[in-house]
């Protein structure tokens, strides 16, 4: 317990130095836009084919569940509000933890035991405004986009299943979407973006920065970077769902 | 002990990790415009109070003078203000991987002054050419030799042309020869700039070859210090134990030793 209480101690501290850096001067530009271009391209083919099957397999269990009440015209409407709402924002969210969160973790772990960031405060630079801001910014700027393109390949695959292999109409699958699915809906899923973009940089920069050292010390960052990012996240996820639709 | 114009001042300096004593009063003054060379075994405290100098870490207890700022009372503002003033060859170089040689000794000066590109590469290859690396300006960091990187490290911590350069065992992990490049170029490069060096090392030749004040330190506490003159004649028995093994000294009684 202590140590749990010492460690958000720390956290603390560290996101008010994050915030203290980024109210000081803007982040790097030419940083902040490598930060999203990585980010956004390393995340993004992975991130198409699991939203691809994901959007399949809501389309079949929504047509398996509804088939027993005669109800598959609801499939577009299951698809909709569960993958619109829920799926595309906690998916995306741990995709990119696991993609660009652990490298954050694991590249800031091995800057700190190579003396790197104790380099850059001796050049009179500051570390928070240099490492975390541009990946801060980087994240914000890419995650709700993934979020909206993540919530395109699942529908659009749920809609080829639902016409292709459940025999279902096209036009009344899109029809349920889009009585089901409001442009409030896409708002909270970019508000959600935002959330989750905040906490997997916090949680990934945090745990790289502090890391113990030795490559014991950058594997134990860059795990607990994934595993805390992912379980806040989820924690998130439902509050916001309580929040925003409850 | 009367040390001339101190540029830096450490005063009564005590630094515990947990139940740890790791700096246990130690006072300190620094020449300017000299090198001063602290040595020690390893574990005896040198890396810490090299970090603060620079405010790295910040004692228990004590004073840290850089000019008329107390580094352990310092807020953010102030110790970046100093930094500004130092520059630091870390004990594995501490470059950045995805930057060539050329750009990482560049790199301070992207942040810190108004300079073109142009004009940047400019200054940093002059400098790569102090310390005999002009051809590797574009070289990736990777490729470069544990030597090497320690020279382009140098070349990096006098880009901003500081006042003070700090030396984090500068011939750790280099053979006997690339060393004595090191000493030869630590010793060249103060004449030519007249900056301050401070260097930490286990090295006793390399301290003899290149300093002007000595200290050793043993178990937290600063147990000599002297000129270099003064710091061979020493006759604290840990001191003589330290440098026996490795330069030639006229053997002491053990009547004539000092214990700590």
């Amino acid at each position: 317990m202590t140590a749990f209480l010492a460690k958000l101690g720390s956290f603390g501290l560290f996101v008010s130095s994050v915030a203290r850096a980024s109210v000081t001067n803007p982040p790097p530009v030419t940083r902040t836009i490598e930060e999203a271009y990585r980010i956004g391209v390393q995340s993004l083919p992975i991130l198409l084919i699991v939203s691809v099957f994901v959007g399949t397999n809501l389309a079949v269990q929504g047509s398996n569940a509804f088939a027993q009440l005669g109800g598959q015209s609801m499939v577009g409407t299951f698809v909709a509000l569960a993958g619109v709402r829920e799926m595309a924002p906690i998916m995306v969210s741990s995709m990119v933890a696991a993609k660009a969160g652990t490298e954050m973790a694991s590249q800031i772990a091995v800057m700190r035991i190579q003396e790197q960031i104790d380099a850059l405060e001796v050049m009179a630079i500051d570390p928070y405004w240099f490492l975390v801001t541009p990946r801060m910014l980087g994240i914000l700027l890419v995650l709700p986009a993934l979020t909206m393109i993540s919530v395109a390949a699942m529908l659009l695959s749920a809609w080829g299943v639902a016409v292709w292999q459940l025999g279902l109409n096209g036009s009344d699958f899109i029809a349920q979407c889009a009585q089901t699915t409001h442009g409030s809906d896409l708002f909270f899923g970019v508000i959600k973006a935002f959330v989750f973009a905040v906490i997997i940089c916090l949680v990934s920069c945090f745990y790289g920065y502090t890391s113990p050292k030795g490559a014991k010390g950058v594997g134990e960052a860059t795990n607990a970077a994934v595993v805390v990012s992912a379980v806040v996240c989820a924690v998130l996820n439902y509050l916001l769902s309580e929040l925003l639709y409850g | 002990m009367n040390v001339p114009d101190p540029i830096i001042r450490l005063v009564d300096v005590y630094k515990a990790f947990g139940s740890l004593v790791v700096l246990d009063g130690v006072t300190m003054p620094i020449a300017r415009g000299k090198t001063t060379t602290l040595l020690g075994a390893s574990g005896s405290g040198k890396s810490v109070l090299l970090k603060h100098i620079v405010g790295l870490l910040e004692p228990d207890a004590g004073e840290v003078w850089v000019g008329d700022v107390d580094m352990a009372k310092a807020n953010a503002r102030q110790k970046l203000a100093v930094r500004k003033r130092f520059g630091m060859l870390f004990q594995h170089g501490a470059l950045f991987d995805n930057l060539t040689a050329g750009d990482n000794v560049a790199f301070p000066l992207v942040y810190h002054s108004n300079k073109s590109a142009a004009e940047r590469r400019e200054v940093a290859m002059e400098k790569l050419r102090l310390v005999e690396l002009e051809d590797f300006y574009d070289t990736p960091t990777s490729s470069l030799s544990g030597g090497q990187r320690k020279r382009v490290g140098l070349a990096r911590a006098i880009v901003m042309e500081p006042e003070v350069v700090l030396f984090d065992e500068p011939n750790s992990g280099l053979d006997p020869v690339t060393s004595a490049t090191i000493d030869e170029l630590i010793r060249r490069m103060q004449q030519q700039l007249g900056i301050t060096f401070i260097i930490i090392t286990h090295d006793i030749v390399q301290a003899v070859a290149v300093s002007d004040w000595i200290g050793m330190l043993h178990k937290g506490k600063l147990l000599e210090y002297a000129t270099t003159e003064g710091f061979v004649a020493s006759r604290h028995r840990v001191v003589r134990e330290f440098m026996d093994r490795y330069i030639d000294v006229p053997p002491l009684h053990d009547d004539e030793l000092l214990d700590p």
